[in-house]
Parts: structure tokens; sequence; C-alpha cells
């Protein structure tokens, strides 16, 4: 079986590396192809760049740093953050990126998921969703990086997108992220098990267990990671050999 | 409703002018420019990198020592509203000055469930002893209502009780010392007189905070002094008595808000909103009250700068964003109605939603807003400008 | 002297990274859309990433089809990676049944929905898989210096079924369906993973067809 996929993602701002606490105050941690350049030889599966101001300005404004990682790191690099047009999404391919993540565009127009997809593939194609929390078994999709609430249901929204031709799914905790204090497993798996595209877990890793929880019992393809990384609070290949104790199916290096 | 004459009243320049650093305007009053455009706040950020901080704590360390008491009395007062601001200031005094903080509490008007929930892990998860200071209920309804139409500001009796209660907790427990945050004059623009001290002269407080209305006017509209007692500072002899001094954490610790706000996420269980605050992008700061958005609201319809102005300004100076990116933030968000609370608020002060407008309205100057086709308009907005 | 390698760019898929790593790799890298400049290679090869129709569509509107033949025939390396690989083969199921180069015998068929046991499992394959290769398929193929069970990346959500085993060079196992993770038919190859997206082992994987 394919492995469970430990993925590091970078939040960017201008030329920086920034991450804050549940989407919200962006400290400054630096240049975000050292982190990405460092992640890369410390056995990370893939690498996810979201352009967290992208909203504010209007565009994605990645292109540059993803032509620059693309020099020399040679695993799967998904890009996200105000990315509304197939052109958009041309654009960041073209630079090197292998899959888009797209979230408030697609949620104004969710008929640009089918046009990326046709266009470029679906396994390109990938839903990023922010979810809040709205009451047990419940959450509401979010956009423009965690402020503006959608009305619209995340399962349902992630099943409307995955019929339109999502290749997967990005699914970020607005509740969970930053905190350190795990993902939303209930969360993770309402969505996991309502769709037959891959979900990425993304949000709230503070320890090696949560990434095991969020994958057994919140059904989880694939973990995303910032804080932990970030902070150097733990090293990948030590995230990964905790997963390999455990009996975590994680690639083996 | 007769216009005020917002110009002259807070005595505002006549041409808006923006600081070439940050998002700030000229309208903010007191605040000050200098030759080459840029606000005093700025120049005070500049300032405040090439001070030798070590030195700074040195003066805060020695001020402890000759405050601290070592018998289980308190030492320090420490105002605080459960937010990032006082809970960083106490929980450097108690836990890395070896201080004994009272920390207190003027109370919210309306109090939000994060407010609380803030205030609750502040004392329960950051460790403090805690006062909260509620005047009566009646009263201050009656007061921010009074407020409200005559100053255009329904916050005002709320800052005149919480500018107050430190001092009177101060008195009444013995305690000399009370360590604010930051000297918001001096960090943010306006009276810079204060910017090379630690301190803050007793006989000032009046000056910024009590927006010149007298007792005798509270008492015309039903207002006794026994009512404004809970408000009013204690009695001038006392304070000296109590040999009381205000510092600013501020001139010890190099300020940033921002930065607290992570601090008080480490060490008192400090949790941001899940959404942003109304009127402006942020999740950390003034979560407590319900009626706080009004006021940030009216200052926009006076002054021009709403919450995301200010926030922005900070957190340009600061070096967390760049000035490109908080005039974009000020064009989508400042000025934004705070609609969440609205009616709490109309039922709190008694007052119709037509009668909020025509006061709103009746702050407008001139000078800063423009009437086309019905709709109000800023005349010079900071995101038209070249 | 740098080996060259000619790179079809007909309009489908990540270009860039596919040059960068063989770039990376020492070779010098020529992107070619035209009959010459195939037919002049030293080695070929075929990538993209997307839908089989959209991929022969690609190569048919720069009338590349015929070069490629023509290329397959004189022995010299050629790869085919992805959408490459799978469109070395006679047809696809894909959006209707499509006609391939007809390099290798056989089809490309939707990966099943479901595990052996029956269970559903995620349609696209997409992750880091081991690549099971036989010891005496391995020596003098790409994979010379890549050990079986060496994981890399895949992303597809149809597979390659060859008609003959000997063109199974390597297969992965995706809950319990084999999955042909490459081909090979003398000096023609194909990946169904993406080399240049799996790290140093992909990197090796290049470097060994360099070396062809």
């Amino acid at each position: 079986m394919p492995n469970i996929r430990l993925i590091a993602r970078l939040d960017i701002k201008g030329p920086n590396l920034i991450k804050g606490v549940q989407l919200e105050g962006l400290r400054v941690m630096g240049d975000p192809e050292e982190f990405a350049t460092r992640y890369y030889h410390q056995g990370a599966d893939e690498l996810i760049y979201m352009d967290v101001v992208a909203s504010l300005y209007g565009r994605n404004n990645l292109t540059e740093i993803v032509r620059h990682s693309a020099q020399n790191i040679f695993i799967p690099l998904t890009v996200g953050g105000g990315v509304r047009s197939t052109d958009d999404v041309n654009a960041l391919l073209r630079a090197g990126a292998d899959k888009v993540a797209i979230n408030t565009a697609a949620i104004k127009r969710p008929g640009l998921i089918q046009e990326v997809a046709r266009r470029f593939g679906s396994q390109c194609m990938v839903l990023s969703i922010e979810a809040k929390k709205v009451s047990e078994g419940k959450w509401e999709a979010y956009t423009d990086n965690g402020r503006e609430p959608s009305g619209l249901d995340v399962v349902e929204w992630a099943m409307r997108g995955c019929e339109l031709g999502a290749g997967e799914i990005m699914l970020t905790s607005v509740d969970q992220e930053g905190t350190r204090r795990g993902f939303d497993c209930d969360l993770v798996r309402s969505v996991a098990t309502a769709v037959p595209i891959p979900v990425i877990a993304s949000g709230g890793m503070g320890m090696t267990e949560h990434m095991v929880e969020v994958v057994k019992a919140g059904c989880a393809d694939a973990v995303a990671m910032a804080d932990i990384l970030h902070y150097k609070r733990m090293e990948l290949p030590e995230i990964r050999a905790a997963g390999l104790d455990v009996g975590l199916h994680v690639r083996h290096l | 409703m007769e216009k005020k004459n917002v110009q002259q009243r807070y005595n505002l320049p006549g041409e808006i002018i923006y600081c070439k650093k940050c998002t700030i305007s000229n309208q903010r009053p007191r605040i000050t420019f200098d030759e080459n455009g840029v606000c005093s706040a700025c120049n005070y950020a500049e300032f405040k990198k090439s001070l030798d901080w070590d030195q700074r704590e040195k003066e805060l360390v020695d001020l402890c020592d000759r405050y601290r008491k070592n018998d289980g009395s308190y030492d320090v007062i420490v105002p605080c509203s459960g937010g990032k601001d006082g809970g960083f200031v106490a929980h450097q005094l108690k836990y890395k000055y070896g201080m004994n903080p009272l920390t207190v509490t003027w109370a919210p008007l309306l109090p939000t469930e994060i407010g609380r929930r803030n205030l609750d892990d502040f004392i329960g998860v950051g460790g403090f002893d805690h006062i909260m200071g509620t005047p009566n209920g009646k009263v201050t309804k009656l007061m921010t209502n009074l407020a409200f139409h005559h100053l255009g500001d329904p916050f005002q009796p709320f800052i005149y009780g919480q500018t107050n209660f430190p001092l009177k907790m101060a008195v009444q427990h013995n305690v000399s010392l009370i360590m604010y945050g930051e000297n918001g004059e001096v960090e943010y623009g306006g009276d810079m007189k204060n910017a090379f001290k630690p301190t803050r002269d007793i006989e000032d407080h009046d000056k910024h905070y009590f927006s010149g209305l007298p007792p005798e006017f509270w008492v015309e509209h039903g207002v006794s002094p026994a009512d404004l007692a809970p408000f009013c500072a204690p009695r001038y002899e006392e304070i000296l008595r109590n040999k009381t001094q205000i510092h600013f954490f501020g001139y010890y610790k190099c300020w940033d808000p921002q930065e607290n706000f992570y601090y008080c996420r480490e060490h008192t269980g400090f949790t941001p909103n899940t959404e942003r605050s109304e009127g402006t992008y942020s999740k950390y700061a003034s979560l407590d009250d319900r009626i706080d958005g009004y006021h940030y609201y009216l200052g926009f319809i006076k002054f021009g700068i709403g919450r995301t102005t200010s926030d922005t300004a900070h957190e340009i100076r600061d070096g967390k964003i760049t000035r490109e990116e908080g005039i974009a933030l000020v064009k989508k968000y400042d000025g934004e109605f705070p609609k969440k609370y609205f009616s709490d608020f109309l039922s709190y002060t008694k007052i119709t939603e037509e009668q909020f407008w025509e006061a709103v309205d009746s702050w407008r100057s001139d000078h800063i807003w423009k009437q086309e086709n019905g709709v109000w308009t800023l005349k010079k907005p900071i995101y038209e400008e070249g | 002297m740098k080996p060259v390698v000619t790179i079809i760019d007909y309009g489908v898929g990540n270009i860039f990274s596919v040059c960068r790593a063989f770039e990376h790799c020492g070779a010098e890298v020529r992107l070619c859309d035209s009959e010459r400049e195939i037919l002049q290679a030293e080695r070929l090869v075929l990538p993209g990433v997307g839908a089989f129709a959209d991929g022969m569509a690609g190569l048919r509107s720069r009338n590349l089809i015929e070069p490629i033949n023509q290329f397959a025939g004189t022995g010299r390396p050629f790869l085919g990676i992805c959408l490459g690989m799978q469109m070395l083969m006679e047809s696809s199921e894909e959006f209707g049944l499509q006609q391939g180069l007809g390099l290798i015998p056989g089809k490309v068929v939707a990966i099943p929905s479901t595990g052996d046991n029956g269970v559903p499992h995620k349609i696209p394959h997409i992750g880091w898989n081991e690549l099971l290769i036989s010891e005496t398929n391995r020596v003098g193929t790409i994979f010379d210096n890549t050990s079986s069970g060496s994981a890399v990346y895949f992303v597809h959500s149809f597979h390659v079924v060859p008609k003959f085993s000997q063109s199974r060079l390597a297969d992965c196992d995706y809950n319990g369906r084999m999955i042909c993770a490459a081909v090979r038919s003398d000096s023609i190859y194909g990946c169904q993973f993406h080399p240049e997206k799996s790290g140093e082992i992909g990197l090796t994987i290049i470097k060994s067809f360099l070396d062809k």
C-alpha cells in the first residue's frame, strides 16, 4: 500500500516563511527555501507552499520561490494561496509546482475545479478546505486564510469538490492550527470516509502521537506539519522513526 | 441633531496627511509628524531599536528590588483584562522578577465568551491573584448612554473606571507600585513627554481620559456623586500618602503586542478568537467586550482612523508587516461596521437604531467625510494616495 | 562530454521539473517539439501528466507520433514517464478507447477502486510506494543501482497492463493490487512513477538511464 506521507507545510508571505497560531499572528521565521531544502534532505515526502497574503493582494506571488525551490528539490511540491484561474495554475505548474491547492476561488466558483481537472488532470487539483467547528460533528468552511465564513458544510463541500474533479483534499482545522494540541480527528475522519480521494490532515501537530492518531482514528492519508518543524521542536527523521516504531505505515528511508 | 465641531474639539489639522512609514494619519489626536512626514510613533519605534535594553532591564530589576516585599503581601498592582498585554506584564513580574502582583480588572460592560475564558485561563493557568471591580450595572448603562450622546464615545466611562480602579486598589492594598503595559501616548502617537521616563505623573491621569466632563454634568443627568465614586480616583492625598507610582513595562522591555500574544499563548493559556474582530483582520487583540467595536467605530467616524489602521500601524512599526500590506488591509477592513453585537449595544444603552445613526453622523467632520448620493465616503483614504 | 537528453515538450505536464532533474544528474537537456530534433536525439524522454487523450492529441497535433516511432526503432534509449509510459502502450480506456503509440504491447485501464480484499481504497494512487524489482530483471536496466523495496513517488488513476510479463520491469503493491511500476522493451523504458520527484532514489534511476 502507499505509505502515509509526511508533508512539510510552509506558509509564505513575500520573501519570508512565517508561522502563526490558529492562522493568526504571522511571525517571520526566515528564508523559506532554506527551510524547504532542509526538509527535503531530511526526508520530507512532499512540500506545500501556501501564500498567506494572496487573497489580500488578489494574486499568488510564489512563482519565483517555486522556480528556485524546484532547482534542487526533487519531491512533489504543492502550491496554494490566491490561485484563481487555470492560467494561474498553468503559471505555477510551468514554474515547477506539481499540484495546486485552491480554496477561496473554488468556493466562489466551483466550476474552476472542473476546469483545472480537465485541463491539467485531477492529480494536480488539490481542494484546500479550512474547517472551523460549528457544533459536534459539524464544521463550516472558511476562506481568506481562516477569516471569512462561507456558509458551506465541510463534508458536503468536500464531496462536491471530489465530484467536480479534485484529486486530493487538504483539510486544515482552523481551531487546531498552530496550537500543538493535536488534529481534529473527528473532522478528518468525517471527510476521509466521505470521499474516495486522499485526504491530507493539516493543523495541530504537537507530538508524534497526534500524527498516529489522525492516521489511525482520523483515517488521514497524509499528515502536514508546520510548527513542529519550523520551531525545530522535532526533526523529520525523528518523527518518521517514531511513526515506524508504533507500526505506522510511513516510508522507510 | 447638531453637528459637532470635531476639528476644533480635538484640535485636528485641516489637511489629512498620512505617515510615510505606517498607516496612521495626522488626524489621530496629539500625534505629531516630523519634517520627513514620519509620525512620532514611528520615530519612537526607530528610537526603541537603538536603546540599550539590557540597561533598561537592569533598571527594572532595581525597581523590583526596591518594591519587592517578600512578606506575602502584594508589591505591585498589574491592571489587566485577561488579554495579552496585562498577561505578559503580570507573568513576567511574578515568574521572572519575583514580584507578588495583585492583578486587577475593571469589568467589561458586556463580556464576551472568549474574553471571560481568557481571563479565567489567565487566573487559573497563568496563576494569579485577581480582583474584578464591577460598578453598579444600572449606573454604568446610564453613563454609557450619556457618553455616547455627549462625547461620541460610549466607552469613556469604562475608560475612567479602568484608569482609576488600579489607583484605588493600590491605595486600599497599600501597594505603591502600579505597572502598566505600554504608554499608549508614546507607543501609538500622542503626547510624547513621557517617552524617556518609565512613569506617568499621577496628576496627568486627568488630562487625556476624562475628556473634560465635570462632575456637575453627571449630576444633572441623574448620576449622583455616590454613583460616580467607583469610577473616580481615590483622593489625591491618599495617593500621595501611599507613595503611588505608575510605571510602564514598555519602558523596561521593548514593547511588541504581537509578541505578547505569543508569550501569553505559551504561558497563560491565552487563546485568540477563531474569527477576526469586526473592523480589523486580527484575532488576538481587544477581545473581551462586546461594546468595544462601537468605540473603535466612532473613532473611525471622528478621525477616519479605524481599528485596522491602528492594528496595521503598530504591526508595521514592529516589523511584522509592510506598509503596502497594511494599506491593503486598511482598504479591506477599516471602518467595517461591527454588526455582530449591534442589538446588544442598542439594548444596553437604550438607544434606537435611528438615534444611533443620527448621533454617529453628527460626528462626521466635513474635512474628513463627503456624502455622495446618500453614501458617506472618506475624502482622502490612504489607499487612494499615490 | 555530457550525455545529451532530448525531452519532448508537447504542451502537457511539468516540463520544468523533469528538465531540472536531468540537468542535476549531469545531462545537457534539449527541449523539443519537432520531428528533426526527435530523430537526431541521443536519448529521448517522453514526460507527461493528465489525460491520455490529451497527451496523444498533443503529440498528434505536432506530428510527433511518426518520429517517435522511428526513434523507437533505432535502439537508442527512450524513457516514458507517468503519462509518457502509459502512451507507450497500444491503447487506453481513459475517457473511451484511445489509441497509444503501440511501442509496447498492452493497454491502460483504471486502477481498481478496491484493494484485493474488497475494501475501497483511495483513487488516485498517490504517494511513495516500494518498487518490487526482481533480481534477474534488474541488471542492465535503469534499476542497475536501485534495490528492490526502494520507494518512489506515484500519482495516477490509471495503470498499465502489459501483454507480456517480460515487459514488466517492476511492480508495486497497492493494497494487494499489483500495479505495474515500470516497463521495458529493449531500450525503451517506462516509469509510472516520477523519478524527478522521488528524491535521491529517483535521481539514481535517472543517472542510470543516462548511462545507457
